[in-house]
C-alpha cells in the first residue's frame, strides 16, 4: 500500500503547557511536548490520568482551559473540531465510531468529502482496505461488521482525510491479539502513505514498545517522564505510578 | 416612585415564579439532558389538581397546593420511569416524547373540564398600602411561598445526600456511576422534583392569573427565555435570570405597555446567543 | 433500479402530488376542495418540518415563517398590486429564507438544544410582533381582501382555480425538498447519525444547517402563502403558534425517514381531523399519543413501518459482500458524489 516514493513529512505539534479542567476539578495541568514531522510518539498512563482528555483539547473537540497549542507554529486552541480537521489535524476515537446504519463503502465516501480529500486516496485506500478484511464487506452497513472490523473502519476514515497529524486514542482498546497487528500496519501505513506525525494514546504496553521511539507518561494529569520507552518504564516512579499507588482513579 | 417601587415588588413576584418553574425545567435539562417540553403542562396540571381540590373535595387552599404538588411530582416520576427511562439518551426522542405528554395533558384536561376557564379565585384578597406604594396582598403570599419553595430547592441540591447525588449526576454521569450513584433510581425522583416544582407553581399562580387549558404555553415559553439567560443547566443562573425576566416583564408593562416586554425581552435573548451563548452561569454552549 | 430504491421516497412524493392535480377535475365536491387544499398547505408546512428532522432538529418555528411569507405575499398583493403567482411564490419563500439566514448563523453553531428552544420563542414572538405593527400587518384584523392571483395572466379566482394553486406550491414544495435532500443526503445523514464523526473528518456541520434550516423557512412561507390565498386573508390565527405541534405531529407520525412520511401523515390526519370536526379539541391529544408510540413502538412511523413490514414480508435481504474490483467499485461512489 505504500507509495513508491516517501511523501514529504508534514505536521508538527507543539504543546505548550495547556491545562482543561471541568468546574473546580483539573484533569491535566501543565502539559508540554513536541511531536515533529512524521514523528510517532505514544501516550500512556494509568486510567484517569487524563489521557483522551488531552486528546479532545488537542483535537479541538473541547477547548484548553490555558496554554497554547501550534499546529506547524500556528496557534490552533480553541479552534473548532471541523477546522482542525480540515488543517489536516484529525483524530480517531476510543469507542468504535462510524455512521452506522450506512454501508463500508459510504462510510469512505462521506469522510473523502467532508475532508475535501484528492480522488487519488481511493487507489491508496484499495490495499489498506484488502489488508484489513474490509474490501469484501464494502456493501454491509458499519454496524453489522464484527467489532475488531468496526474500530478498523475508525481508524480507516481518519486515514483517509489525508492527515498530517494523527491522533489514536486506545486504538486496540478491545482487540484481539491477531487483531492488534493491524494496528501496527495501519500506523506505518498511514506513516508512509501520508507522511504524518502520529500520537497515540495506549494500554496495550507491547503495542507503545514495538511502534514508538518515544513515549510520554501522564499521570494525575501531569508528565511524569517522556523519553525511549525502554528507559521510561524503567524508571521507579513509572512503576510506581503503574501499581496503583498514585490515587488518581476519579479524575476523568 | 411610587409606581416605580410598586412595578419592582410585582416584578419579584413574578420572578419568583418564573424561578420555580425555570428551575424545575434546568434541574431536568442539567441531571437527565431532557428537555421537558410538558413542564407547561404540569404547571397547568397543578392549578387544575388545585381547584379540584378546593371546589370538588372541599379541601382548603393550602393543602389543596400540597395536594397538586404531589399529584404532579407522582405523575412525573411515573412518566419518568415507564416512558422517558427507555429513550433518556436520545435528545430528540425525549423532546418528542414530552412534547406527545404535553398535548394529551392538554387534551385531557379539555375532556374533564371543558375548554372554558373555571372560577378559580386566590382566597387571599386585598390590597397592602404601605408609603404610598400598594401591592396586591396575593401576590405577597405567593411571593412568600415561592421564596421558601426556593429555599428549599437549595437546600435540597446543596445540603443533602440527594442533592449533591443529583449535582454530581448533572456534573458528569459517568464519573458519578463510578461512584456508586445510580441514575436509575435518581432521574424519576429528578423529574418528580421538577414536575412539582411546576405544579406548585400552577396551583399557585393560576388563581391570579389565569386557568385554562391552554395557560401552559407562554409559561413554558418564559422558562425557556429564562434558562437561556441564565445558562443550561444553571441553578443559580436559573434563579438570577429569572428574577431579571420578572422585572423586566414588570416595568415594560408599566412604561412600554402592550407586549413589548415580551418583545424586549426576545431582544435579549438574541443578544445574549451572540455575546454570551454560554448565559449568565452557563457552562459550554458551542456545539459538539 | 438501484438509484430509484435509493431515492424512491422523493420520486413516490413527487409522483403523488403531480397525480393529486388530478383530483379536482374528477370532483367538484366541496368537502374533497377545502380537505385537499388544506391538506396541500399542510404537506407543504410538514416538509418544512422534514427537512429539520433530517439533521435531527425539532422546529417549532413553522408559523412563524408561514406568517412571513403569508404576509409578504399579502402585503405585496393588496399595496404591490403583485398577483402573478410564480412571483409570490417565490416572494413567500424568500422573505422567510432572508430572515431564518442570519438567526440560523447565530443559532446553529450552538448546541442543538439552543435551536429547539429559539424556534419555540420566535414563534411566539411573531404573534406578539403581528399585533404589534398593524399599520404593515393589520394587527388582530389581519389582511383582509387580498386579489385573486393570476397565473400567466389568467386570473384564478374560483375554487378549482384556487385548489390547483395549492397543489402547485405543494409541488413546488416537494421538488425543493427533493433537491436539497438529494443534493445533501450525505451531510443529512452524516449530521443525523453521527455528527461528532462528521465534524472529526472536516464537515462543517452548522453551514450544512444553516441551508437546511434556510431551506425549511422558504417552504414554510410558500405554505403560508398557499394558505393566505385560500382563506383570502392574512391574519395572526392562521400562525398560531399551537399550530406548530401540528406540522410537527404530521411529520413524525406519518414517519421521518422519508419525503412520504409528512405526505401521508399530513394526508391522512388533516383528512381524519376534517372528518371528525366536531371534536377538533381531542386532535391534539391524539397526535400527543400517536408520537409516543411513534416513538417508542414505531420509530419509523407510518412509512416507516410499512415499509419495514412490506421487506419483511418480501423476504429481501441484501447481505454478503461484493467480489467486484475494489478499485472499480469505491471510484464508482467517488463518481456517484459527482
Amino acid at each position: 500500500m505504500s507509495a513508491d516514493k516517501a511523501p514529504e513529512r508534514t505536521g508538527s505539534l507543539d504543546v505548550r503547557s495547556i491545562t482543561k479542567s471541568f468546574g473546580g476539578l483539573h484533569v491535566f495541568s501543565d502539559v508540554s511536548f513536541r511531536l515533529a514531522p512524521g514523528e510517532l510518539m505514544g501516550v500512556i498512563g494509568p486510567n484517569g490520568a487524563g489521557k483522551t482528555t488531552l486528546i479532545n483539547v488537542i483535537s479541538g473537540k473541547l477547548p484548553p482551559s490555558a496554554g497554547s497549542i501550534l499546529l506547524d507554529g500556528r496557534e490552533i486552541g480553541g479552534m473548532p473540531f471541523h477546522a482542525l480537521s480540515r488543517l489536516g489535524l484529525v483524530r480517531s476515537f476510543q469507542q468504535t465510531n462510524t455512521f452506522k446504519s450506512a454501508t463500508v463503502r459510504e462510510n469512505l465516501a462521506r469522510a473523502i468529502r467532508f475532508s475535501g480529500s484528492p480522488p487519488s486516496i481511493w487507489d491508496k485506500l484499495d490495499g489498506m482496505l484488502r489488508q484489513f478484511d474490509l474490501a469484501p464487506r464494502l456493501d454491509i452497513p458499519s454496524d453489522k461488521l464484527p467489532y475488531g472490523l468496526q474500530k478498523m473502519l475508525g481508524l480507516v476514515l481518519a486515514y483517509t482525510t489525508s492527515p498530517r497529524v494523527l491522533l489514536l486514542d486506545e486504538p486496540a482498546a478491545g482487540l484481539e491479539r491477531r487483531e492488534r497487528q493491524q494496528v501496527d500496519a495501519f500506523v506505518q501505513a498511514a506513516q508512509a502513505d501520508h507522511g504524518c506525525a502520529v500520537l497515540i494514546v495506549e494500554h496495550d504496553m507491547d503495542l507503545i514498545k514495538r511502534l514508538c521511539p518515544r513515549i510520554l507518561v501522564l499521570d494525575a494529569g501531569r508528565i511524569l517522564a517522556e523519553g525511549p520507552p525502554a528507559e521510561v518504564l524503567a524508571r521507579p516512579d513509572v512503576i510506581a505510578a503503574y501499581m496503583g499507588i498514585v490515587e488518581d482513579e476519579e479524575a476523568a | 416612585m411610587a409606581s416605580f417601587v410598586s412595578a419592582g415588588l410585582i416584578g419579584i413576584s413574578l420572578g419568583a415564579q418564573y424561578a420555580l418553574l425555570a428551575l424545575g425545567f434546568t434541574l431536568i435539562f442539567g441531571i437527565l439532558g431532557v428537555v421537558n417540553f410538558a413542564h407547561g403542562g404540569f404547571y397547568v396540571l397543578g392549578g387544575y389538581a388545585a381547584y379540584s381540590c378546593v371546589t370538588f373535595l372541599g379541601l382548603p387552599y393550602p393543602l389543596a397546593v400540597v395536594a397538586a404538588m404531589l399529584a404532579t411530582g407522582a405523575l412525573g416520576y411515573v412518566f419518568e420511569l415507564f416512558v422517558v427511562e427507555r429513550v433518556v439518551d436520545d435528545h430528540l426522542a425525549t423532546l418528542m416524547l414530552t412534547l406527545g405528554l404535553y398535548l394529551m395533558i392538554g387534551t385531557g384536561i379539555q375532556a374533564v373540564y371543558g375548554p372554558e376557564s373555571p372560577q378559580f379565585g386566590f382566597p387571599v384578597t386585598g390590597t397592602l398600602r404601605f408609603a404610598g406604594f400598594y401591592m396586591p396582598l396575593e401576590n405577597l403570599v405567593v411571593l412568600a411561598v415561592c421564596l421558601v419553595a426556593i429555599a428549599g430547592v437549595y437546600a435540597l441540591m446543596y445540603r443533602t445526600d440527594l442533592g449533591r447525588g443529583l449535582r454530581a449526576l448533572a456534573d458528569n454521569r459517568q464519573v458519578a456511576a463510578t461512584q456508586g450513584l445510580r441514575p436509575k433510581l435518581l432521574f424519576p425522583l429528578a423529574f418528580a422534583l421538577s414536575c412539582g416544582l411546576a405544579g406548585l407553581t400552577g396551583a399557585l399562580v393560576t388563581p391570579i392569573l389565569s386557568l385554562g387549558p391552554l395557560v401552559g404555553e407562554p409559561v413554558l415559553a418564559m422558562a425557556f427565555l429564562t434558562v437561556i439567560l441564565g445558562g443550561f443547566g444553571s441553578i443559580i443562573g436559573a434563579t438570577v435570570a429569572a428574577f431579571l425576566v420578572g422585572l423586566i416583564e414588570a416595568y415594560s408593562v408599566v412604561y412600554l405597555g402592550g407586549s413589548k416586554g415580551a418583545l424586549a425581552l426576545f431582544v435579549l435573548v438574541l443578544v445574549v446567543l451572540i455575546v454570551r451563548p454560554s448565559g449568565l452561569f452557563g457552562k459550554e454552549a458551542r456545539g459538539a | 433500479m438501484a438509484r430509484f430504491s435509493q431515492f424512491g421516497g422523493e420520486i413516490a412524493a413527487i409522483a403523488i402530488l403531480g397525480l393529486s392535480f388530478l383530483v379536482p377535475f374528477v370532483t367538484d365536491s366541496p368537502f374533497v376542495y377545502s380537505t385537499q387544499n388544506l391538506i396541500a398547505v399542510a404537506v407543504t408546512a410538514a416538509f418544512s418540518v422534514y427537512i429539520m428532522l433530517r439533521m435531527d432538529l425539532l422546529t417549532f418555528a413553522v408559523p412563524a415563517f408561514m406568517a412571513i411569507g403569508g404576509y409578504a405575499a399579502a402585503i405585496a398583493g393588496l399595496k404591490g398590486g403583485i398577483v402573478d403567482s410564480f412571483a409570490l411564490t417565490a416572494l413567500s419563500f424568500i422573505a422567510p429564507a432572508l430572515v431564518a439566514l442570519p438567526l440560523g448563523i447565530l443559532i446553529l453553531r450552538l448546541r442543538g438544544i439552543y435551536f429547539v428552544l429559539v424556534t419555540f420563542l420566535l414563534t411566539q414572538i411573531l404573534q406578539l410582533l403581528i399585533f404589534e405593527t398593524p399599520d404593515l400587518t393589520g394587527g388582530t384584523n389581519g389582511l383582509v381582501g387580498m386579489p385573486a392571483t393570476t397565473l400567466f395572466g389568467i386570473e384564478l379566482a374560483d375554487n378549482r382555480a384556487v385548489l390547483l394553486l395549492a397543489i402547485g406550491v405543494a409541488f413546488a414544495a416537494a421538488v425543493i425538498t427533493a433537491l436539497v435532500s438529494v443534493w445533501l443526503r450525505r451531510e443529512f445523514a452524516a449530521i443525523e447519525e453521527n455528527e461528532v464523526l462528521a465534524q472529526s473528518l472536516g464537515l462543517v456541520v452548522w453551514r450544512y444547517k444553516v441551508i437546511g434550516f434556510v431551506a425549511a423557512a422558504g417552504l414554510a412561507g410558500m405554505a403560508g402563502f398557499s394558505l393566505v390565498n385560500m382563506l383570502l386573508t392574512a391574519h395572526p390565527t392562521s400562525f398560531s403558534p399551537q399550530s406548530s405541534v401540528n406540522y410537527i405531529a404530521y411529520t413524525i407520525i406519518g414517519g421521518r425517514g422519508s419525503m412520504l412520511g409528512p405526505l401521508v401523515g399530513a394526508t391522512l390526519l388533516v383528512w381524519m381531523s376534517s372528518i371528525f370536526s366536531t371534536h377538533g379539541e381531542f386532535s391534539e391529544g391524539l397526535y400527543g399519543l400517536l408520537i409516543v408510540v411513534v416513538v417508542l413502538a414505531a420509530r419509523g412511523g407510518i412509512v416507516g413501518t410499512l415499509a419495514a413490514g412490506y421487506r419483511r414480508l418480501s423476504g429481501q435481504w441484501r447481505a454478503g459482500g461484493s467480489a467486484a474490483p475494489i478499485v472499480g467499485t469505491v471510484k464508482e461512489a467517488a463518481h456517484e458524489r459527482g
